[in-house]
Order: structure tokens, then C-alpha cells, then sequence
């Protein structure tokens, strides 16, 4: 009998942090330090007086599509259908997260808005969190907005 | 656009060249993507055709570089992820769409990654990116 066994394709994911070049405690230039994290070699930028990183800009994230389902049944087909529009939602949020981080980079934000952290678990949380945040990112335009059209 | 990220047919294609004992090379340059709007990251781009309208950058600290570490690591069975670490630091304002992990004669991309928005470097800005590619996906 002939057989065969499938393996899956391949995956990339990448994650990027974007920083400022000073340190966030002391203001000192940074500089690139290797260093092993495990067995792997990394690299990052370090303030050579305190150890301290740059301020944070933005961290994008990479987001997986779910596994397809493993079964025909309704109960299979409906969960499928769930994780997708849930990852479809958290992928419209972490666009509009990083843009809006990305645009207010020397405002106060939030930081969860720049780390990516603390994102939505669950479909209600992420409209919840894409609503608000296209809240605060369309206030701030508008009021932008307002200003520059103020006479004098 | 959500952030896309994908090994490239010739990524794949340098990989058959390896296991063919023909001459292959491996991951150790990168360079940052220019584009004005967030670009998607495709199956079918290559080294001189990135996704979209996308270019390389060719200055300012983003442009084409040895990749600052390479290594390898485990995910699923042994020794089926390579990772790759790296530092850009922009010397001028310029926008990054994404990057292209590529090899060492600088003529094939082996990932192609297009960010979730487009990220405006300044002057002294750093962009470390933290990537792997999980190749036994069991």
C-alpha cells in the first residue's frame, strides 16, 4: 500500500520594535550589545550608562491564521468560522493600534497601544477595542482638524 | 493591512538547490522596504521585484546590510526553525513598509515582510526585528 505523510508549509513570522535612538532614564546614546538569550544569540540597543532601552514607538505583530478544521461537523465548521473572524478583528486592531502609535509618537499613549500587549481575547473585546480606538484616532484627527482650519 | 509575512518561492527554490547538492546559498543580508503605503507580502516577489511598488532602500541606514545574527532553534522536531535578529538604525526621516531577509550574494529573498502600517523612521530611530521561519510544521 502507498502512503504518504503530508508535513505542513512553511511558517514565517516576524516582529518588529520600532525606538527611538536615547534612552528613556538618561537620554544617553544607545549602542548595539550581542548577547546570548539561551542559546541564541541576539542583539539589542542599550544605553551604556544605566542599561536602559529606547522609548518605544511601536511593536508590530505577526498573527498567525488559525489551523483549518480537523472534522466536518457542524460544531467543527462553527468553531473554524469563529477563529477566523476573531483573527480578522484582532488583525483590523492591531492595524489600527500600531497607526495610532505610529502618528502619536511623542504623545502619551497608552502603552498597551504601543507594546501590542494586553490585546483582545475574545470577538466582543476586539469590536469593543476597534471602536474605541477608531474613537480616539478620528477625535484626534478631527480636533487636528478644527485647529488648522482656525482663522489667525 | 494586516502585517504579512511569507517565504518566498525562492526562498524555497534556493532551499531544492541545497538538498539537490547544487550550489545554494544561505540567510545573511536584510534590507527594509520603501513604500508609502503598507504593502503585502507575497509568495511570488523576489529579490529585484519586492510586493507592490515596494523598493529596497539604498541609504540612510536601512539600506541592504549583513543580517546581525543568524541561528538556529527548535520548534516542533529538532533544529526546524532558523532565527534571525537585527538592528536598523535610520540616519535621515524615511518610511519602512517591511523587509527582505536575503542571501548572501544579494539576489534572492528568502522572507518578505510587510509591517501593519507603515513605520516613519527619524534621525537616530532604531527598528530591531525578530524573525524566524518554522520550516517542519507538523
Amino acid at each position: 500500500m502507498e502512503s504518504s505523510i503530508n508535513r505542513g508549509s512553511f511558517r514565517a513570522t516576524v516582529e518588529a520594535e520600532h525606538r527611538d535612538g536615547y534612552c528613556e532614564n538618561c537620554e544617553a546614546a544607545l549602542e548595539k550589545e550581542f548577547y546570548m538569550d539561551g542559546e541564541r544569540k541576539r542583539v539589542r540597543m542599550i544605553c551604556p550608562k544605566c542599561g536602559g532601552q529606547g522609548r518605544l514607538i511601536a511593536k508590530s505583530v505577526s498573527i498567525q491564521a488559525p489551523s483549518p478544521p480537523q472534522c466536518v461537523r457542524i460544531k467543527c465548521l462553527v468553531r473554524f468560522a469563529s477563529a477566523i473572524a476573531f483573527c480578522g478583528l484582532l488583525t483590523i486592531y492591531h492595524r489600527k493600534r500600531f497607526t495610532y502609535a505610529e502618528r502619536n509618537r511623542h504623545k502619551k499613549i497608552p502603552q498597551k497601544y504601543r507594546t501590542g500587549e494586553n490585546s483582545p481575547t475574545n470577538i466582543r473585546q476586539a469590536i469593543f477595542a476597534i471602536i474605541k480606538l477608531t474613537i480616539i484616532g478620528g477625535t484626534r484627527q478631527w480636533h487636528k482638524l478644527k485647529l488648522s482650519q482656525t482663522p489667525g | 493591512m494586516a502585517q504579512t509575512q511569507t517565504v518566498t518561492d525562492t526562498g524555497i527554490a534556493e532551499l531544492i538547490l541545497l538538498w539537490r547538492e547544487e550550489s545554494a546559498t544561505g540567510m545573511e543580508s536584510i534590507v527594509a522596504l520603501e513604500m508609502a503605503t503598507p504593502c503585502t507580502a507575497a509568495v511570488g516577489s523576489t529579490f529585484a521585484d519586492p510586493a507592490d511598488t515596494a523598493i529596497h532602500h539604498t541609504d540612510s541606514g536601512l539600506e541592504l546590510a549583513a543580517i546581525d545574527t543568524v541561528g538556529g532553534d527548535t520548534t516542533n522536531t529538532a533544529g526546524d526553525t532558523i532565527t534571525f535578529d537585527h538592528i536598523f538604525t535610520a540616519t535621515a526621516t524615511k518610511n519602512v513598509a517591511g523587509i527582505h531577509a536575503c542571501n548572501n550574494d544579494d539576489d534572492v529573498a528568502f522572507v518578505e515582510c510587510c509591517f501593519n502600517a507603515v513605520i516613519a523612521m527619524e534621525d537616530t530611530d532604531t527598528l530591531t526585528i525578530d524573525g524566524e521561519v518554522v520550516v517542519d510544521q507538523a
